[in-house]
Order: C-alpha cells, then structure tokens, then sequence
C-alpha cells in the first residue's frame, strides 16, 4: 500500500481529458461524424467507468451490468411519466432504480467471486431482461418506452434547454466530469484501498478484518447506480428506453469497451474503450454491416496477446503494470 | 386440466436441454473453460445442417440438382453426421486462441470466447442474413400422433431419444475409454499426466473438438423446434450455462439432471403462464444455487479461485 502517498484531486490528464471533450462539438462535424454521437461516446465513457469499479478496481468481474443501466434508463422514463417530469427528479430515480436492482442483486451474490460472480450476473441480467420485455403495460415490451422528452436542466432561476445535441453534450459532459471525479476520489480513498485488496486476495483481506461482503455489496450498489445515472440520460439522448440495452449482448459490450480501453491497468481506459468501440462501430459500420465481425477480431486478439488493453500499450513502456489504475 | 401432458412434454424438453447443455459441460467439466461460444458453434450447426438439407449448397448445379433428388430423409441424416464435422474446425480455432489463456484467470477464457460467439453471430449474419429459417423434419418423424386423447409431436419424441442415444454415448467415452480417462486425469493434474509422456495439447483439442461437435449435434436436432435465426446462439447458451451451474460445474449426472429439471419447470411453468416460462428457470438457478452454493451435485472447481 501507498500509504502516505497523496493522490491530488486534480490530475493533469484528467484536466486534459475533460478539456479535450469540451472541444468535441466545434470539430466533429468537420471530420465527418455527427454530434449525436458525442452524446453517445460521453455516456457510455461514463457507463464505462461506472462499470470499470467493479470490474477493474474490484475485481468482481459482472457481466450483467446492462440490467442496470437499462433500469436506469426505464426509471428516467416512467418517472417522467407518472411522477415528475424534472429533470434532477427524474435523473434521481434513475440512479434509485438502478441502485435497488444492484442491491437485490448483491444480496444474492456478494459472498461469489471469480467465474461464479459472472455466471451469476448473467442469470440475473437475463431474469431483469425478461422482465422488461414481458412487462408490456410498464416498460412497453420489446417496443420499448417511447417519447421520453429531454427535459430542461433548472438551475435556480435559470433553465436550460437540452433538446439540441450540443447543449445535451454539455450537459452530460458536466455529469461525466463530476462522475469521474467522485469515481477518482473515491478508489483512492480508503475504500478504494479496501476494494484493491479484496480484488488482490479475498481471504486475506478478510483475515486483515474487513467485512469483504458489504465492501462488495457496496460496491456493486454504487456501480448500478451511477450505471443506471447513464442510462438515464441514455433514455433522454435516445428519448427512448429498450429492452436491448439489458441482453446479454450488451452487458458483454460494456465489458468490451472497459477491456480494449484498458480498464484493468489504467483509470481512463474504459473511456478510452468507450470511444474506440463506438468509433468503430460507426467507421467499420460505414462499410459493412457485420462491424462486430471485426471489431470481435480485434477484441479476440486484445484478450490473447494483450490482455491490459490499449490503455496498456501507452502505458508499457513509463510505469509497470500495476501503478496506474489503483 | 390434467399436469401428466405437461410433465411428458417437461420431460422431453429436459431432455433436448440437457442434450444442449452437453458440449458446454465437456469443456467447462474437462478443461475448465467457460465456452460462451458454444451457442454459436451450436447455431452454426443448426444453419449447415439447413444448408444440407434443404439444400443450399455452393456446389456445382448438376451435383446440386442431384442432391436435391436424394430423399429428405437422406439429407437429413446426413446433415446430422456432416453438420458437426463442418462446425469442428471453428472449434480447432478458438482452442487455438483459448490455449494461451490456460493458467491464467479463467474470466479470460470467457471474455475470449465471448468474442468469439459475437464474430461467429456476425459471420452467419453476413453469410444468410437476418431472416427466419426452418429445418424441414423427414416426413416418417414428423407430423403427431394421438395418445391420451390428446396430439403429440413425434419429432419431439425422437429428438428426446437422441438426446438419450448422445448422452450414453458422451458417457461412455468420459467414463469408459482410455481417452477419457487421460482427459480427466489431465483436469485433474495436468503436470503429472504430461510426465506419464502423453500429450496433453493434443488431448485438449480433441476435448474442445468433442464439445463443439455436441453443440452442432444439438443445433440440428434442436433446429426443427426452435427454428434457426442468428442470435439463436446467445438464446441457446444461457440455458446451457443455468443447467451446468445447477447441476454443478464438472458433474455428468449434474448436467443431466439439471437439463431434466430446467425442463419440467420450464414445462409446467409454460402450462400456466408462457409468457413467463423461461422466467422461471433463472428463479430456479437462484434459488438452487443460494442454499447449495456449487449447485447440485459441484466439487470445487477453479471456477471459484
């Protein structure tokens, strides 16, 4: 442990990075894409790193996140629907959704680890899943949940519109920033120093004396929650909820982006991974319509010869392995 | 309404489940890898065995006029010995990556081969497209018969009695030849077993080749009842994957009474609300696996490492 070793709030490439995104929307277009999908890239950054606390800092290896973030963005839906339509109400139930679903599911399997943890996440991704599409009259089944409206963002006296993409970009990019700062703050702090023994050796740290359930508990609730925070504003970008976003198949995407990005060995991989999946999604898409055929490939061959991800090759040569993320 | 038709039909169906689960257990069992492919190898299965049987072949005209002549019955069978052939060397490949996994983190394994079922999803995509197919069933298996005043699918029936034929048969080659003896020994301690001078990577691929070559079996003989469609794979190895962690990871028997038990509850279940049918086999996993942690009938496994 690094104990003594502070780690600044602020961080150069942190700085970096959101500056960086900050300027998406004056260039985007120019290259030939549109600024929706800077919209999209934001979000599932943020979905990423949500899921990059378990995955990566934990070491509790869920392939079921989808359920969350699709709670999330069925929360955000029928809130405004038959509750408030506010924006920060409806954001909130989001999170609320989707912490209580990662909550009955903690319940179930956080004394799980390794293998076990995954299949387990699957069957309760898939029981949430089935549940979203059988349940016509709430989540309007396989259809979906359609007519979400961007709702304004009230700030006191002032309202601003998110009904362009632009102005949704900077307001999801605000939510980035204050999501990866609390996730940043929070691995290095001492629950954060708790998680990375508990991802290093179980046993042992529950030799140390920490109750390892509720560590991993917690873990996964604040994980579903802020996925389900994506999803929620996933449900306003697409002014949509479906089923689709809790499958297995996208439950394995986010899984995806967090690795190729480099999740395991770097903080900003599953952001990274975020974009490099929806780039390629967009580019490859443009020329076949099996992008996953390739993009497949790639993540076949990441997982083999380079399981630290991408995030991982920029990082070889400066520091070893396991300085960065923890 | 009597439960004797549901509980036949529960059975039936457990049985094509368990059949289903079969080459996903060889290779969790035997090698200690989680195939999330495996639903895919069985699609691919299910689609070359359309292929050579309806027939849509890339073949010569003439040959394929020809063919085309041969009785449905004929082409049936023979899609269900060449079909897996044809499957088994996608399998070769994957245990090729999948080699440099072994003695690392099992989650490698499954995120591999998760890539693997979403390249091999897309493939069959761009090969015959997003629409439905159907397996057409000879005409001496199919139809119904009439038992207890009601109607009854033949071909389910004899799909379930294959089901049976291939487990003996699965079973006999685990539990009563020298190969099956060298593969659970290898499971077991590996290091030991390469002392004794017997290839071990030789013995891995044939494993990884008898799983693959079950799933395609099981997706020709499923393809007539389920249908064939490109995600039939991700729809086929979640059940795979709930019988084996039910049954217990590594156990024959376990498969084989999980596949029986997903089957009836799935059965009766469907008798009293389908709509919520394969709901219901998830809340058993659930429930099995809180009281008995490593399923019915597991040991432990790497799995829980």
């Amino acid at each position: 442990m690094r104990s003594g070793h502070r780690v600044p709030t602020l961080t150069p490439a942190m700085i970096a990075i959101w500056a960086a995104f900050a300027t998406v929307p004056l260039w985007i277009e120019h290259i030939g894409l549109y600024q929706y999908l800077g919209v999209e890239i934001l979000i599932f950054a943020t979905y990423a790193l949500a899921y990059n606390l378990v995955l990566g800092h934990s070491g509790l290896p869920s392939f079921g996140h989808g359920a969350f973030f699709g709670l999330g963005a069925y929360g955000f839906g029928l809130a405004q629907f038959h509750l408030v339509a506010d924006l920060w109400f409806c954001l909130g139930a989001a999170v609320a959704a989707a912490a209580l679903g990662g909550a009955i599911v903690a319940a179930f399997i956080s004394h799980r680890r390794g293998i076990y943890y995954s299949l387990l996440t699957i069957a309760f991704g898939q029981v949430f899943w089935f549940i979203a599409i059988k349940s016509h009259a709430i989540t309007g089944g396989e259809d979906g949940l359609l007519k979400i409206a961007r709702l304004p963002a009230r700030l006191g006296v002032v309202s601003f519109d998110l009904t362009h993409n632009i102005s949704l970009f900077y307001f999801v990019l605000a939510v980035f920033v204050a999501v990866s700062l609390l996730l940043w703050r929070l691995v290095h702090s001492p629950f954060g120093r708790v998680l990375k023994a508990i991802k290093q050796n179980e046993t042992r740290a529950r030799f140390v004396g920490y109750d390892v359930w509720r560590y991993k508990a917690a873990v996964l609730v604040l994980s579903a929650g802020l996925s389900g925070l994506a999803g929620g504003l996933f449900a306003m970008a697409q002014s949509s909820a479906f089923p689709d976003v809790m499958s297995l198949h996208y439950s394995g995407y986010i899984v995806m982006m967090t690795l190729v990005g480099g999740g395991l060995v770097t903080f900003w991989g599953p952001v990274l991974g975020a974009i490099v999946f929806l780039l390629a999604r967009d580019v490859i898409g443009a020329f076949t319509t099996g992008w996953m055929l390739w993009f497949g490939m790639l993540f076949v061959a990441l997982v083999v010869y380079r399981p630290e991800g991408l995030g991982g090759l920029f990082l070889r040569p400066a520091r070893a392995k396991p300085a960065a993320a923890k | 309404m009597s439960l004797l038709p549901h509980l036949v039909n529960g059975l039936a169906l457990g049985l094509l489940f368990a059949l289903l689960a079969l080459g996903f257990m060889l290779i969790l069992g035997l090698m200690e890898q989680i195939n999330l492919a495996h639903g895919s190898l069985f699609a691919l299965g299910a689609y070359f065995s359309f292929a050579i049987a309806t027939p849509r072949l890339p073949l010569p005209p003439d040959l394929l006029h020809a063919w085309a002549a041969v009785p449905l019955g004929w082409r049936f069978t023979a899609a269900i010995f060449l079909a897996p052939v044809l499957v088994a060397p996608f399998g070769v490949v994957i245990e090729r990556l999948m080699r440099r996994t072994y003695g690392r983190d099992p989650l490698y394994g499954l995120l591999l081969t998760f890539g693997a079922a979403m390249v091999i999803e897309d493939l069959i995509r761009i090969v015959w497209g997003t629409r439905d197919y159907m397996l057409p069933v000879p005409r001496g298996i199919s139809g119904g018969f009439l038992m207890l005043d009601l109607i009854w699918s033949t071909y389910r029936f004899w799909a379930a009695g294959f089901a049976v034929i291939a487990m003996a048969v699965v079973w006999l080659v685990i539990e009563r030849t020298r190969f099956g003896a060298l593969v659970k020994a290898g499971a077991h301690d590996s290091e030991i077993v390469q002392a004794l001078g017997h290839d071990l990577e030789k013995l891995r691929v044939w494993v990884f080749v008898l799983g693959t070559m079950m799933a395609a079996i099981a997706g020709v003989i499923l393809a007539p009842i389920w249908g064939i469609r490109p995600h039939m794979g991700v729809d086929a190895v979640i059940p795979a994957f709930v019988i084996i962690v039910l049954g217990g990871v590594g156990s024959f028997w376990g498969a084989v009474l999980g596949g029986l038990l997903v089957g009836m509850v799935v059965g009766l279940s469907g008798a009293y609300a389908s709509e919520w049918s394969m709901l219901s086999m998830y809340l058993l996993l659930i429930l099995v696996v809180t009281f008995r942690a490593r399923g019915l009938f597991g040991k432990k496994s790497v799995l829980e490492a």
